[in-house]
């Protein structure tokens, strides 16, 4: 199996945008679990509805939606075109945003999903013991909630890897720059090139398998 | 206790439908509250430890306002510095038994006096999980204590525990209750551990304070029969061996003129031992020379006699001392039992339980 060097700038795109997307989405993710899981406020099943949507929407159209935000006359692209001057749409931070909206319910399921099996009680004797709410968060919380959140890191990272609906809306499918591994297979199951499908698919699919066997290893015992 | 450990409650607080409201002073050093499950006793505790908000009023300790509506105030618990033991111990199941003692200690290098107080330093590298029931609660207690705490919250520390444990742990809240100088409030629905360790009691029902004093005075006065009923016990007597024979395995008590029996226990002839027999562990004769195996057949009068739902209650007068009694209504129309019958009362001497002193 000789891969083109064309599928390696492919693959190594599609994994700088997952790790970055990481990055940007993991504390996001854990403000927003630790909120879902331990605390109540009025905009509680908004906030849950407006981050899970994502799931539930067709990734086109929540492409359609970013690009619609993100555009140079959208709302929050127009305001960083005039203020820096920079065109998010079709750029490779334009990949990371889309990936990240995707991924970041599923990160943020994870991260619930663990905080919330955290006993409250043990969190209150914590804070008898002296504790500070950030200190019980780092010292308690956090690490009684790890499978939880392992397991939500994983399927995000795996899904920021595969990513495609978001992202052609967003941006584009420019080879060597915005074209992810899930953007050339699409290209090459066009342009008919078969062999290059296949490895592509392999590739993919073995990181598919990889992610969601890491996955269940860390969140079942 | 001091005026600056002295904590004083005024408080209200609803939850689901139960309020909770109290108006005391702790002035002793060890404080039980004694109520059912369900009474308030751990709300009260939440509140004073700060995880949970009255909804109104104040938690005073000493010259210190925790909390006040009126005038906002509201410690966070990590600011009371009341340490906090839980029924179930509530062990950080992640961190070894040494770290979940250092967890709260101000200076974490210093071992913790609390470790040989509790005899727990053979079980530092252990997970809690690794622990049995009874090691569990010691390192609880010692974890609170370790943290140098102004007081010292036990929220039904031995509930979760067989008896035969709790009989080992109540020892070493002794231990803690002499070696550390801070205030204890203690919250039980057992009326013996209460007698055991408290100095002052209170009793709770329905988020109320019924009653409070001194605990054998307050829980051996035959006012207090609805408070037998309440705690699900039981009689105490406070009574002075007159023979204590190893070999046969009994020692003897003085009750007035008659005397009980109850299993051997290391005593010296003259030493007052408090016992303590459950109401319903005691059958009432009304003829005195029955065969039976039980050991003791006490001479008493009905003083008074309380028809409730499930169960007739009699206050019964042996000598000078009161003894609660549990029968069925059945029992009482058959014998025709009433107010100022002479009856006696049978009790094995395996249903007399010693308590600490």
């Amino acid at each position: 199996m000789k891969i083109t060097p064309a599928e390696v700038a492919a693959l190594s795109l599609s994994i700088k945008v997952a790790l970055l997307s990481l990055v940007m989405t993991f504390p996001v993710g854990l403000l927003v679990g630790w909120l879902l899981a331990k605390r109540t406020f009025p905009g509680k099943t908004f906030l849950n509805t407006l981050v899970m949507s994502p799931l539930v929407l067709p990734p086109i159209v929540s492409g359609y939606l970013l690009l619609i935000l993100l555009g140079k006359h959208g709302f929050i692209g127009g305001f960083i075109y005039q203020t820096f001057g920079i065109e998010i749409i079709f750029s490779q931070l334009a990949v990371v945003i889309a990936v990240s909206i995707i991924s970041f319910p599923l990160l943020v399921r994870g991260i619930v999903t663990g905080m919330e099996s955290v006993p409250v009680e043990l969190e209150n004797a914590a804070r008898t013991l002296g504790a500070s709410p950030v200190k019980v968060f780092i010292t308690i919380t956090l690490p009684l909630a790890y499978r939880g959140v392992i397991g939500g890191t994983i399927l995000g990272f795996s899904k920021s890897l595969g990513e495609f609906g978001a992202t052609i809306m967003v941006a584009g499918n420019i080879p060597g720059k915005t074209q992810t591994m899930a953007l050339s297979i699409f290209s090459a199951v066009h342009l008919g090139e078969d062999a290059s499908v296949y490895r592509l698919v392999f590739i993919s699919t073995i990181v598919a398998f990889v992610a969601l066997w890491l996955t269940e290893r860390f969140t079942l015992r | 206790m001091a005026d600056s450990t002295r904590i004083r409650l005024n408080f209200r607080k609803s939850l689901g439908g139960f309020t909770l409201a109290v108006d005391c002073v702790l002035e002793e050093k060890v404080s039980a509250f004694l109520g059912v499950s369900g009474s308030g006793k751990s709300t009260l505790l939440n509140c004073i430890s700060g995880t949970l908000t009255p909804d109104e009023g104040q938690i005073a300790f000493g010259d210190e306002i925790l909390y006040d509506s009126t005038a906002k105030i509201n410690l966070p618990p990590e600011k009371r510095r009341f340490g906090y033991v839980f029924q179930e111990g509530h062990l950080f199941p992640h961190l070894t038994v040494a770290q979940n003692i250092r967890y709260g200690q101000p200076n974490p290098r210093k071992s913790s006096d609390a470790i040989d107080v509790l005899e727990i330093s053979e079980l530092l590298q252990r997970y809690p999980k690794e622990l049995s029931g009874g090691q569990r609660q010691r390192v609880a207690i010692a974890r609170a204590l370790a943290m140098e705490p102004r007081m010292l919250l036990m929220d039904e520390p031995l509930a979760s525990l067989d008896s035969t444990l709790k009989d080992r742990i109540i020892p070493y809240l002794h231990h803690v209750k002499n070696a550390f100088e801070i205030p204890i409030l203690y919250v039980t629905h057992t009326f013996s551990e209460a007698m055991a360790l408290a100095d002052e009691a209170f009793l709770i029902a329905d988020g109320v304070i019924i009653a409070n004093g001194e605990p054998h005075r307050l829980l051996t006065a035959p006012s207090a029969m609805p408070i037998a009923q309440l705690t699900g016990v039981e009689n105490t007597l406070f009574l002075p061996v007159t023979l204590s024979d190893e070999a046969h395995g009994v020692t003897s008590l003085k009750i007035g003129d008659q005397s009980l029996v109850i299993p051997y226990t290391d005593v010296e002839v003259g030493d007052i031992v408090p016992v303590a027999v459950r109401a319903e562990d005691i059958i009432i004769s009304l003829e005195p020379d029955l065969p039976v195996s039980a050991r003791n057949i006490l001479r008493g009068k009905i003083q008074c006699l309380d028809v409730k739902s499930e169960r007739t209650w009699l206050s019964i007068l042996v000598e000078w001392h009161h003894l609660a009694v549990k029968i069925t209504h059945e029992a009482r129309e058959q014998m025709q039992l009433r107010e100022g019958l002479e009856v006696y009362c049978v009790i094995k001497a395996s249903a007399i339980n010693r308590l600490w002193d």
